[in-house]
C-alpha cells in the first residue's frame, strides 16, 4: 500500500532525537500525508480516509518506529507495553475490519467525522485536550501520529457538503441537504414516515448505533471503536485508550546533588569571579535609575496609570505656565493676540456698531491707524452665512508673524553698572574750599589783547601787559589803573620780581627786556631798588663775543626813567618770556628765533648775561626756574630738559607725547610740574616719579594757553583758548608714597572770544585763592 | 503746582514793642498762606478798631525774622509746628531812605565819612573834601601825596573841626579845621607804616586814634594836639611828625577795617581772613575770630555788640565776638551780586545797617531780615567804596563814579522834629 509505504518512509525520516524536533516534523509529515491524501482522493472513489484514523492505531508503523527509536540507545522497557497494547489495538482494528467491509468508504469517513463531532460537542469537551495532553506526555509515542490527526480544522474535513458550518435546519424545508463538489444538489434521503421509522427500529439490530449525518442526511452507524471511545469519555476515562496512565517516572533531571562534578573539565576562573562588564552595565543601569533616566517597571506601571486618566488641556496655556525653550533661557513668551470681543463679532450688539460720528472718527485717522481705537469697522450681518471673506486676513497674519518673529525672546541682561561707580571717588569740590568761585573784578583799560598778568608778592597791586604795547599797573582791591607805562613794541611778557625786597617788573617787549620800578608800595623799597639799579657795577669778567652779540645791558633812557624803566637790556630777538629766579637776581629770557642763543640767564646784581646753552636742542618755548634747587626748565616744543645750573648737566628729560608746549609752572615745592600744550592737554608730571606725565588732563576744549601753581594754596589754574580757566585742586602730599590728589574744581567762563584768542595768561595772588586772568577781550578778570 | 498748601488755619498773636501800636491779646486764626501786606491791612484794621486812626506800614517778625513771602513757608523753613500759637511781632517799618544829595568829585571818593552837618571824602585825587549835608561844598584840602584811602573825624565843635586822613603815601595826617575862617591846618603827619594805610577809626574819646595798613601792622597814635611824648625829638616836634604810640601785630594780610569796640578794645578784620578784637591796655590780641574769606570790612555795632563782615564772595556776615567758638557765622546776608566792599551798622537803630558793593549798590539791611535787605539804596553808578552812617539822619557813599551820594533817613529826621 502507497499509505503504508509513506508512513514507513515517513517513520525513518523522522528517527526523532528529542521532542521538539519530533513534534516538527510531525507538522511536517502532517502536510505530507495530506498531499497524499489529495492525491489518493483525485484517482478514484477508493478512498483511503480511514488511514488517517488507521495510522494512529497502526500497530505494524509504531513498532517500527519503537525500534529504529531503540535504536537511538533509549531504554528498550517499552517494548513489551507497546507490544502489549497492539494487542488491544489488533483486537480493535479487527472489529474495525470488518465494520469496514461491511458498511465501505463513506459510512467510514462518516465515522470519522461523526467521532470528531462528538469530541467536540461532547459536554465533558476536555477530552481533546486531554488527548492532547496524553500526547504531550507520550512524546515518544506521539510523535509518530501525526498531532492534529482529530482536530476539527475545516482543511481536513472531509467535505461533501459544501454550505459550510451552518445551521442545517435551513435545509429543513427543502429537498436537498446542500450541493456537492460539482455543485450538484445533495438529494436528502427519502424520509419515511414515523411509522416507518419505527418499523426500521424495530426491524434493525444496529439501531441504537445508528446516528444521523446532519451534513449528508444520513444514517450512520456508529463502530464499536466508536462506542467504546465515547463510553470511555462518559465514564470520565481518558479517551485514548493507548494511554498509560501508570507509567513508570523517568528522571530526567535529578533532585540528588553530585558530589563529584560530572564533567571532567573543571569550572573556569571566571565562573568564579563577578563580571566586570556586568558590574558596568548594573552601575550604568544604577545611575540611570537614580538620574531618573532609566524607570523601574512599578514607576512605568505608575506613569501609564496616570496617563490613562482623565486628560485635560488649557487652551491658552501660555498664559500662566512659561514657555519652555531648548536654546533660550528663561525666555520671553511671545505677545498675546487679545481675544476677540463682541465687536469683532459678526452680529455685535447694537451699542458696539458705530455711529455716524464713530465712523467719521474712524475715517478721519486714516493716515495713522494706530490712533484708531479698533482696527477695523464693527459690521453686522443677518446670519454667518453672509459673512464675506475677511480681506486683511492675510495681513494680519503677516504682521502677526512678524511679530512674533520680531519680538525679543530672551531677556537682556543689562549690565548695570551705575556711572557714578566708574568716576573715581573724589572730594568734593565743597570741601576744598576755599577756591575761586566767581568773578569780582575786571579789570578794563588795555586796548588790545592782554598778553601776561603778574602780581606784586605783597598781593596789592598787579602789573599786565598788552599788545596795545602798554603796561599798565593796578590796584587789585578796586581795580584801579595806577600807572601806565607805555612801550615802543608789543609787551610780550611781564613779570614782577618775586622777591619782595626789590621792585622791579621785568617786561620783555620787542627785543628789549625792561626793568621798570613801578613806584608803587613802601617807598623806601622804590627808593632802594632806584638807588640799586641806577648805578653798573664794575665789569671785572670780559663778556665772550657770543653774548656780546646777543645781549647789551644799558640804563634807561630820561624820559624812560620817567615812566619808571631803569634798565634795558636789549636782546639780538624779539623776546617772548621772562621769568625770574626766586631770590630775585636772576632772570631768564626767551627769544625762540634765536637759535642756539634763545635762552639767557641775566643777573640784575652784576648786570650780567649767560647763554647756557651752546648747542640748540629745538625751539625753546618756555623756560623756568626750579623755585628751591639751582635747575633750570628748558621746554622746546615737544620735550621738557631739566638742566642743572651749578654742575652744568642735563639731569632730567621730560616726554610731553604733545605737538606744542605751551607753558609751564612749577609746583612752589619743586617736585611737580605742570605743563600746558597747544594740544588741548595739560599733564603733571610728578619729577620724582617718571618722566612721563602723571596725569593727563583734558579739561579744555581749546588750545591750553597758561597754567599757574598757586604759591600757598593746594591750587592752580589754567586758561584755554576756549576762554575758559578752569581752577583745580592740585594738592602734593609730603608724604612721597602718596601721589598727588588731582580734582577739577570750577570752570570760570567769563572772557570773550576775540580772534579764536580766548584767555591769553592767568596768575594767582600770592596770598589769596583768587587767580586773575588776561584775555583777547583786552581786559584782566579777577576771579575770588 | 502746589499753590495753596497753607496747611490752613495758623493761630497767632500779634504783639508789639511799641506801645501806641498795641492791638488787644487775642489769638487770631490766620490763614497760613498770608503775606506781609494782608497782615499788615489787618494789624491797621485792628488799630483803627482801636482808636480809629492811621495807616501805618508795619514789617513782620516770626521768632526774630522778618516775615517775607508768606507766612506758611516760612513756617516750613524754620521747621515750626502750624499747631503751636504762633507769636507775631509786628514793628513799624523803617522809612526809606530818600537819595538827598549828589556830590561830585574830581576822581574815585574811597572814604567818607558824615559828622553833624558835615560830610568829609577822600579822593583818589590825594585830595580831601569837606562838604555840607546840603550838599554844599566847604573846602578841598590836599597834602598827602598819594589817593586816600580812609578818613575819621576826630571832634567837631562849633568853631573847629579835627579830622584824620591816611593815604597809601603810607601816612595818616592829622588835620584842624577851622569852620569859621574855613581853614585847614595839618596837624600833623603820622609816619611809620611801610605801605599804604588801608583804614582808620578814632576811639571813642577821642584822644587816639588806630590805623590799619597793607603793612599788616596796626597803630594806634595820639590824637591829640600836641603830642606830648616825651621821647619825640624837639626837631619831630616842629615838623608835626608822629610816631605811633601802640605798634600791634599779629595780621598776616592787610589789615582792612579797624574800629573801637569801647575806649581800650579794638576791632580790625584783615585779607588774611581773620578778625581781632585787640586789647589795648595789655597790647595784645584778646580773641580771635578766624573766617574763610578775605574781610574788606568789618563794622561792630554797641547796642548789639554784634560784628559784620564785608568779603569777596558777596555775602555778608555776622559774627558775635563774645561767644567762644566766634568763627561761627550767626547769619549771612545774601543780596549783593559783587564783591562787598564795605559795611557799617546804625549807630542808633539796634537792627539796621548799611552796606556798599562792587554791584553799584548800597544796602540797608534789618539784621533780622537775611534772605532780602529792606532797602537798595541805588544811585552810584559805579562800584561803591565806602559807606557812612555814623550821622543816623544820613546814609553817604563814595564810589569809583566820582560821587559821594546822600540818603536821607526820614525816621532820624522825624525823631528829630519831634525831639525838637
Amino acid at each position: 500500500m502507497t499509505k503504508k509505504l509513506a508512513l514507513k518512509r515517513r517513520g525513518k525520516d523522522s528517527e526523532p532525537t528529542n521532542e521538539v524536533v519530533a513534534s516538527s516534523e510531525a507538522s511536517e509529515n502532517e502536510e505530507e500525508e495530506e498531499d497524499l491524501l489529495q492525491a489518493v482522493k483525485d484517482p478514484g472513489e477508493d478512498s483511503t480516509d480511514d488511514e488517517g484514523i488507521d495510522q494512529e492505531y497502526h500497530s505494524d508503523s509504531s513498532e517500527e518506529l519503537q525500534f529504529e527509536s531503540d535504536e537511538e540507545g533509549n531504554y528498550l522497557g517499552r517494548k513489551q507495553s507497546s507490544s502489549a497494547e497492539e494487542d488491544e489495538e489488533s483486537s480493535d482494528e479487527e472489529d474495525n475490519e470488518e465494520e469496514e467491509s461491511t458498511d465501505g468508504e463513506e459510512v467510514e469517513d462518516e465515522e470519522k467525522d461523526s467521532k470528531s463531532k462528538q469530541t467536540d460537542d461532547k459536554p465533558s469537551g476536555s477530552g481533546a485536550a486531554s488527548k492532547k495532553a496524553l500526547t504531550a506526555e507520550l512524546p515518544k509515542r506521539d510523535s509518530s501520529k501525526p498531532e492534529y490527526q482529530d482536530s476539527d480544522t475545516s482543511d481536513e474535513e472531509d467535505i461533501r457538503n459544501t454550505v459550510g458550518n451552518i445551521p442545517m435546519h435551513w435545509y429543513d424545508e427543502y429537498k436537498h441537504i446542500g450541493y456537492d463538489w460539482d455543485a450538484k444538489k445533495i438529494i436528502k434521503p427519502p424520509q419515511g414516515d414515523q411509522i416507518d421509522e419505527f418499523l426500521r427500529k424495530i426491524e434493525d439490530p444496529d439501531f441504537w448505533r445508528t446516528v444521523k449525518d446532519p451534513l449528508t442526511g444520513q444514517d450512520v452507524r456508529l463502530t464499536d471503536e466508536d462506542i467504546a471511545l465515547i463510553k470511555r469519555i462518559v465514564s470520565g476515562r481518558i479517551p485514548n485508550k493507548d494511554h498509560e496512565e501508570y507509567e513508570p517516572w523517568i528522571e530526567w533531571f535529578t533532585s540528588e546533588v553530585e558530589k563529584m562534578p560530572i564533567k571532567n573539565v573543571p569550572d573556569h576562573k571566571r565562573s568564579f569571579l563577578p563580571s566586570v562588564s556586568e558590574k558596568k552595565r548594573v552601575s550604568r543601569m544604577v545611575h540611570a535609575l537614580k538620574m531618573g533616566w532609566m524607570k523601574t517597571t512599578e514607576e512605568v506601571e505608575r506613569e501609564k496609570q496616570a496617563k490613562r486618566g482623565p486628560k485635560f488641556y488649557m487652551l491658552w496655556e501660555t498664559d500662566t505656565s512659561r514657555e519652555h525653550m531648548r536654546r533660550i533661557h528663561d525666555p520671553v513668551s511671545a505677545p498675546k493676540r487679545d481675544l476677540p470681543g463682541h465687536a469683532e463679532s459678526y452680529n455685535p450688539p447694537p451699542e458696539y456698531l458705530f455711529d455716524a460720528k464713530e465712523t467719521k472718527e474712524w475715517l478721519k485717522l486714516k493716515d495713522e491707524p494706530h490712533k484708531r481705537k479698533l482696527h477695523f469697522m464693527p459690521q453686522k450681518f443677518k446670519s454667518l452665512r453672509e459673512v464675506p471673506a475677511y480681506s486683511r486676513y492675510l495681513r494680519e497674519r503677516f504682521l502677526r508673524c512678524l511679530d512674533l518673529y520680531l519680538c525679543p525672546r530672551a531677556k537682556r541682561v543689562k549690565l548695570n553698572i551705575d556711572a557714578e561707580y566708574l568716576i573715581p571717588k573724589l572730594p568734593s569740590p565743597r570741601d576744598l574750599q576755599p577756591f575761586p568761585t566767581v568773578e569780582s573784578m575786571v579789570y578794563r583799560g588795555h586796548t588790545d589783547l592782554v598778553r601776561s598778568v603778574s602780581v606784586e608778592p605783597k598781593g596789592e597791586y598787579l602789573v599786565s601787559g598788552s599788545d596795545d604795547k602798554t603796561v599798565k599797573i593796578w590796584e587789585i582791591a578796586t581795580g584801579r589803573c595806577i600807572r601806565t607805562i607805555e612801550t615802543d613794541e608789543v609787551v610780550r611778557c611781564v613779570a614782577w620780581c618775586p622777591n619782595p625786597k626789590l621792585s622791579i617788573i621785568a617786561v620783555a617787549t620787542g627785543n628789549r627786556l625792561l626793568l621798570v620800578n613801578p613806584k608803587v608800595g613802601d617807598k623806601v623799597l622804590v627808593k632802594k631798588t632806584d638807588d640799586l639799579l641806577a648805578e653798573a657795577p664794575s665789569q671785572d669778567v670780559i663778556e665772550s663775543e657770543r653774548i656780546k652779540t646777543a645781549v647789551q645791558w644799558s640804563n634807561a633812557e630820561a624820559d624812560e626813567q620817567e615812566k619808571g624803566v631803569r634798565v634795558v637790556i636789549t636782546h639780538f630777538k624779539p623776546i617772548r618770556q621772562v621769568t625770574w629766579h626766586g631770590r630775585g637776581d636772576y632772570l631768564a629770557t626767551v627769544m625762540p628765533e634765536g637759535a642756539n642763543r634763545s635762552a639767557l640767564i641775566h643777573q640784575l646784581s652784576k648786570r650780567r648775561s649767560q647763554i647756557p646753552f651752546s648747542k640748540s636742542k629745538g625751539l625753546i618755548q618756555f623756560v623756568l626756574f626750579h623755585p628751591v634747587k639751582p635747575c633750570f626748565f628748558v621746554a622746546t616744543q615737544h620735550n621738557i630738559r631739566i638742566y642743572d645750573l651749578v654742575k652744568q648737566e642735563l639731569v632730567k628729560k621730560l616726554l610731553t607725547n604733545s605737538k606744542w608746549i605751551s607753558g609751564m609752572s612749577i609746583h612752589p615745592k619743586g617736585d611737580n610740574l605742570l605743563v600746558s600744550t597747544y594740544d588741548k592737554k595739560m599733564l603733571w608730571f610728578d619729577l620724582d616719579l617718571s618722566t612721563k606725565p602723571y596725569q593727563t588732563m583734558r579739561l579744555h576744549r581749546n588750545a591750553v594757553r597758561s597754567v599757574a601753581f598757586h604759591l600757598r594754596y593746594p591750587l592752580f589754574a589754567s586758561g584755554s583758548d576756549d576762554q575758559a580757566v578752569i581752577v583745580s585742586h592740585g594738592m602734593v602730599y609730603n608724604d612721597l608714597l602718596q601721589n598727588p590728589l588731582i580734582v577739577p574744581l570750577k570752570k570760570l567762563q567769563t572772557h570773550e572770544k576775540r580772534d579764536e584768542f580766548g584767555v591769553l595768561d592767568v596768575n594767582w595772588h600770592p596770598v589769596q585763592p583768587w587767580v586773575f586772568s588776561t584775555g583777547a577781550d583786552s581786559t584782566i578778570r579777577l576771579y575770588t | 503746582m502746589d499753590v495753596d498748601n497753607g496747611e490752613g488755619q495758623v493761630q497767632v498773636h500779634l504783639k508789639t514793642k511799641q506801645e501806641h501800636y498795641a492791638v488787644p491779646d487775642v489769638p487770631y486764626a490766620i490763614d497760613g498762606t498770608v503775606t506781609t501786606v494782608e497782615l499788615n491791612t489787618f494789624v491797621n484794621a485792628l488799630l483803627r478798631q482801636k482808636d480809629g486812626s492811621s495807616d501805618t506800614d508795619f514789617d513782620f517778625l516770626v521768632f526774630d525774622e522778618y516775615l517775607r513771602g508768606r507766612l506758611c513757608d516760612h513756617l516750613r523753613e524754620k521747621a515750626i509746628s502750624f499747631e503751636d500759637a504762633i507769636e507775631i511781632e509786628y514793628v513799624e517799618r523803617f522809612p526809606a531812605p530818600e537819595p538827598q544829595d549828589c556830590l561830585l568829585h574830581d576822581d574815585w571818593v574811597s572814604a567818607v565819612k558824615a559828622r553833624g552837618k558835615w560830610i568829609l571824602s577822600g579822593c583818589y585825587d590825594n585830595t580831601l573834601n569837606l562838604w555840607t549835608n546840603k550838599g554844599k561844598h566847604i573846602l578841598t584840602i590836599s597834602g598827602h601825596t598819594a589817593p586816600i584811602k580812609a578818613v575819621d573825624w576826630i571832634s567837631l565843635d562849633e568853631e573847629t573841626g579835627r579830622f584824620v586822613s591816611t593815604s597809601q603815601d603810607q601816612t595818616a595826617m592829622l588835620w584842624q579845621w577851622n569852620v569859621g575862617s574855613n581853614s585847614v591846618e595839618c596837624v600833623s603827619v603820622c609816619k611809620g607804616h611801610e605801605r599804604g594805610v588801608d583804614s582808620v577809626s578814632v576811639s571813642p574819646d577821642g584822644l587816639r586814634f588806630a590805623t590799619g595798613s597793607w603793612d599788616t601792622m596796626l597803630k594806634v597814635w595820639s590824637a591829640e594836639l600836641d603830642d606830648a611824648v616825651e621821647g619825640s625829638s624837639k626837631r619831630m616836634k616842629e615838623s608835626g611828625v608822629r610816631t605811633p604810640k601802640i605798634t600791634l601785630q599779629g595780621h598776616r594780610e592787610s589789615v582792612s577795617a579797624v574800629q573801637w569796640m569801647d575806649a581800650t578794645t579794638l576791632l580790625t578784620g584783615s585779607w588774611d581772613h581773620t578778625l581781632k578784637v585787640w586789647d589795648l591796655s595789655l597790647e595784645g590780641i584778646k580773641t580771635e575770630i578766624s573766617t574763610n574769606k578775605s574781610i574788606f570790612d568789618a563794622s561792630y555795632s554797641k547796642l548789639n555788640r554784634l560784628i559784620l563782615t564785608a568779603s569777596a564772595d558777596k555775602n555778608l556776615r555776622l559774627y558775635d565776638p563774645r561767644t567762644n567758638q566766634g568763627s561761627v557765622v550767626r547769619n549771612t546776608y545774601l543780596g549783593h551780586n559783587a564783591w562787598v566792599q564795605t559795611v557799617m551798622w546804625s549807630t542808633t537803630e539796634e537792627f539796621l545797617f548799611v552796606s556798599g558793593a562792587y554791584d553799584n549798590q548800597n544796602k540797608l539791611w534789618d539784621c533780622r531780615s537775611p534772605k532780602a535787605p529792606l532797602y537798595d539804596l541805588l544811585g552810584h553808578g559805579e562800584k561803591v567804596l565806602d559807606i557812612d552812617w555814623s550821622n543816623p539822619k544820613y546814609i553817604v557813599s563814595g564810589g569809583v563814579d566820582n560821587t559821594v551820594r546822600v540818603f536821607k533817613s526820614r525816621k532820624a529826621l522825624a525823631e528829630e522834629a519831634e525831639t525838637k
